[in-house]
Parts: structure tokens; sequence; C-alpha cells
């Protein structure tokens, strides 16, 4: 390096000249970030919106009052607010961490030999082989979804029915007549543990059609839940509700120590302040439910079965659920793979808005190519 | 050194301002040893004595110069208003010759500093200028009251 060239290397750059590199690297930026597709998740059946900030609100109020007393541990105010929304006597609802925890009670508590049975219809609800292996009985999956298949698989050694009404991953809804028909055909010692966690995207029947039959078969537990229509599933919250002389049985399903006060907060807000959310929430996917299997049925190769839940069950004539759930997910679109889900043809897809169902559509379209 | 201090950034964290943003080279620079740099501090100095003198020189030689050619163009020419016009544009044109050599020595002045290894961000000129110019105030005010008087010179005593 030359005399001269050592110091013309300390000359800095004019503004201009930098103003107009520091202008380039932001249109730079602004290219790749609109380039950039993110990536939609549509494989969980959770609700995919932020929580409301009443709700929010009423659990940090809650925090703030104050975590270092003990709670109250049968969830009183809770209790009475879904039993005056149900219709019901308080004593017949229990509030648990969930459904799924509520279900799993039930199980250990119904199932007391090793040749107790679990029957479910199947594809279903994952968990409920599962809770009948842990209180060390069998499960029995029949396949189909449907009273008679059910009633099929019914032996002197069945003690519960599992039935997911919208079921998971499905999405079919056991009518309340069919469900009469169930509970009268069934044997005394059988007991029907009805799992309604999607029941609020249903609009085939009302949503409580079910819990009106509680007074007449004793031997049904509805299960609700706040992790799907509600949209608050961190807070882990459901409830079951029962008939009369159930009671026992229901005190036996809660957690020993109480559902969590914040949990207990945020629920109980959500039942007071968004009800007409929820309302809008559900009607936006009855109207995207409908469009996306309408769209869905006019493509061929493809079969969907009819939903009542926030998501659709598609097969593509050739094509494994896992294949197509990895070209979607090529697209950035993310759907479950009914591998794991009991049926490997198949991808469940959930609704959410009109974006993401367009989008879903044009990805279809493409790895259907 | 990048400026951090939020009493540099105007008593802001984030941010800094107009005008003091870092120095941006098209490449980075090689820096020299420990005694370049020491020579280049050296020289930097020398520089900046330079622009001293060049200053010094506005407010004394170049006028005395230029009034001393005027009086032979007076004496050459016998008038008086082309002398003027010549002392003024000559004077003119020096200070602005003067100005360009005084600014090319600032540049380089900076470049010396900072290969001298000190984040030099702005010149001395218009220091040098101010201070030269004041130095040259105090001197001619001495000048004046001390030895010349403030009396007229035309006509002593009156």
């Amino acid at each position: 390096m030359g005399f001269l060239d050592y110091y013309k290397q300390f000359e800095g750059m004019p503004e201009e000249e930098v103003n107009a590199i520091l202008r380039e690297q932001a249109a730079e930026r602004r290219r790749k970030a609109l380039a950039v597709v993110e990536p939609i998740d549509l494989s969980a059946t959770t609700w995919p919106e932020y929580p409301h900030p009443t709700v929010v609100n009423a659990i940090t109020f809650t925090a703030r009052r104050g975590l270092h007393r003990y709670l109250d541990r049968s969830g009183g105010e809770l209790r009475s607010e879904l039993a005056h929304r149900h219709d019901v006597p308080e004593d017949r609802v229990v509030v648990g961490d969930g459904a799924a925890q509520l279900l799993s009670s039930a199980a250990y508590a119904l199932m007391d030999q090793a040749l107790d049975e679990l029957v479910t219809p199947w594809p279903s609800y994952g968990l409920y082989p599962v809770m009948a292996h842990r209180a060390r009985a069998h499960a029995v999956p029949v396949a189909g979804y449907g009273v008679d298949a059910v009633l099929s698989a019914i032996n002197e050694h069945t003690r519960i029915v599992a039935l997911c009404s919208p079921n998971d991953p499905t999405g079919e809804l056991v009518p309340a007549p069919d469900l009469r028909r169930l509970l009268e055909a069934l044997p005394e010692r059988v007991v029907v543990l009805l799992d309604e966690a999607l029941v609020d995207f249903a609009d085939a029947q009302p949503i409580d059609a079910a819990l009106g039959l509680l007074d007449e078969f004793p031997r049904l537990i509805c299960f609700r839940s706040f992790s799907k229509a509600w949209g608050l599933a961190g807070l882990r919250v459901g409830y079951a509700l029962g008939g009369p002389g159930s009671e026992p049985m229901l005190e036996a399903l809660a957690p020993e120590l109480g559902v969590n006060e914040l949990a207990q907060a945020g629920a109980l807000e959500a039942l007071r302040s968004t009800d007409r959310l929820v309302q809008r929430r559900v009607e936006r996917v009855h109207g995207e439910r409908a469009r996306l299997v309408d769209e869905l049925r006019s493509r061929e190769r493809l079969t969907v079965t009819p939903s009542q839940a926030n998501f659709v069950w598609v097969a593509a004539e050739g094509i494994p659920g896992a294949d197509l759930a990895r070209r979607l997910d090529r697209a950035s679109v993310r759907v479950a793979s009914g591998s794991a889900l009991g049926d490997p043809a198949r991808i469940r897809v959930a609704v959410h808005s009109t974006a993401a169902t367009d989008r879903f559509l044009r990805a279809l379209d493409g790895a259907l190519a | 050194m990048p400026r951090t201090d939020p009493t540099d950034n105007g008593g802001l964290f984030v941010g800094r301002r107009p005008g003091t943003a870092p120095v941006k080279y098209r490449a980075l620079p090689h820096r020299g040893t420990v005694r370049r740099r020491r020579v280049d501090r050296w020289l930097a100095a020398l520089i900046l004595v330079a622009m001293v003198v060049v200053c010094l020189l506005f407010f004394g030689p170049i006028p005395v110069a230029w009034l001393w050619i005027a009086s032979r163009v007076q004496y050459w020419l016998g008038t008086v208003s082309v002398a003027i016009f010549v002392a003024f544009l000559g004077m003119l044109m020096t200070l602005l010759l003067g100005l360009r050599v005084l600014r090319r020595l600032d540049l380089t002045w900076i470049l010396v500093r900072r290969a001298a290894g000190v984040d030099q961000r702005e010149g001395a000129m218009t220091r040098v200028f101010a201070y030269t110019a004041a130095l040259a105030a105090i001197i001619f005010s001495a000048w004046l009251i001390l030895f010349a008087g403030l009396g007229p010179t035309l006509a002593p005593g009156q």
C-alpha cells in the first residue's frame, strides 16, 4: 500500500452515499419481509386468537388480589354460573382441570377390574384408550361412528362408552335421538361419558340437546371444555354435568385440591363477558365450515366427512394423509396428518377464517396438481 | 468509539443526535503499527501548525503584501483607483486561494488523525480560523493602542 493510499483508506463515505446504501438495505429488508409467507397452522383444534382482554384482566386482578391463601376448592362461583347457564342444580356440576382430567378421573373411578372395557368409536379422541390403560382396563375401539356400531361391541365387561360429540377428528355428531336410543339399549352398569368439548361449534341441533337427557338417564355424564370455542386452552378448565343421583360420582371426579384460582377467574369472566364474542366466533366457523366443505366437495378425488366441529376430515384419493400434509406444509399450511389420529388416509383441517380457508384451498390445489 | 452515552445523545438511549453518526468506511482500514500511529499524531500536529500559519497570513502578511503591490501599481500607473482595485481584488483572490489550501490541509489533518487512531469526525478549520482571528485582533489592538497610538498620523498632536 502506497503512502497516500494508506491515508486515503481513512476517508469516510459521504452522507449521500451512506444514505443511499441504507435506503437500499431497507428496500431489501422490505422485499424479503413481503416475500416471506408466514406459516398458517390449521393442525390444532384450539382457537387461534388471543383471549379477550377482560379475561386476561380478570386473571391479573385475581393474581394481584393475592395468591397467598387457599382458594375455593369447589369452584363455587364458577359452578354456580355454569349451573345457572345450563339450568341444572349446582351440585350436579363439577369443575376440573380441563375435560380431559375429568374424563380420566371418571375412567379411573368407574373401571376397577382388569377385564373392564371402555368402548369408543374409532377414530376418535386419542385420550380414551390412554385413560382406559391408566385405569388398568381395556379400550375397545369400534370402527366407524354410530350408535349401532357401539352397541355391537357391548358385552358383560363393558363399563364405559366414551363418545366424543362432535367427534375429534371426524367432526361427526351424535344426534340426541340416537343418543337416547343408545342409553336405552345399554345395560344398567354401563356409563356413557359424552365428551362435548367441541359442541359449541355444532349447528345441527341445539347445543344443550344432550343435556336434556341428563334427568332421564343418570348414567350419562356430559363433559365440556373452555379450551375450544372459548379459546382458553391454556387455562385448562373443563366441567362435567350429570343427572339426578350422579352427585357422589361427580364429586369423585373433581381435582383433590380444586382448580387453579386463576383458571377459575378466567373461566368465570369468560362466561360473564365474552358470551357474544364466542357466539360470533361460532357463527363464523359455521359459515366458513360450510364454504370449505362445499369447496372440497367440488374438487374431484376428495372425500369430506360432514363436520359439526371446527375442522373437517378430508381424504384425497391416491394420496396418503401424511403425504398430503407434507405437501401442504411445503406451502406453509400445516394440517394434522390422520396417521396419528386414527386414519392414515386423511388429514384434519381446522376452520379459522376466510383468509385461512382461501389459503388452504390454494395450497391444496397445488398439492393435488 | 461509538457514542452511546446518553449525555452525548440528547439524554436518550435510543437513536443519536443528527450529525453524530459514526464514520462509515468503504472497507475496514488497515491501521498502522503503534510507531506509525505515533508518527501520525506528530504529523497531524504539524498540519495543524501549518493551518495556523496559513490563517495568520490572512490577518497581516497578505494584506500588507497587497498594499505594497498596490503602492507599486500606483507608482507605475499614477492612479489611486486602479491601485485600490488591484489591492482588493488581489486580497480577495488570495483569501479564496488560502481558504482552499486551508480546507485541503483540514481534510488531510482529519485523515492523519484517524490514521493516528483518533475517531476524528470534524475538521479543525473553523476553530483555527476563529482563534487566529481573535489572536490577530488582540495583536492589532495592542499594536494600535500601545505602539501606533490612537491619534491621527497625518496631523499628530491635534
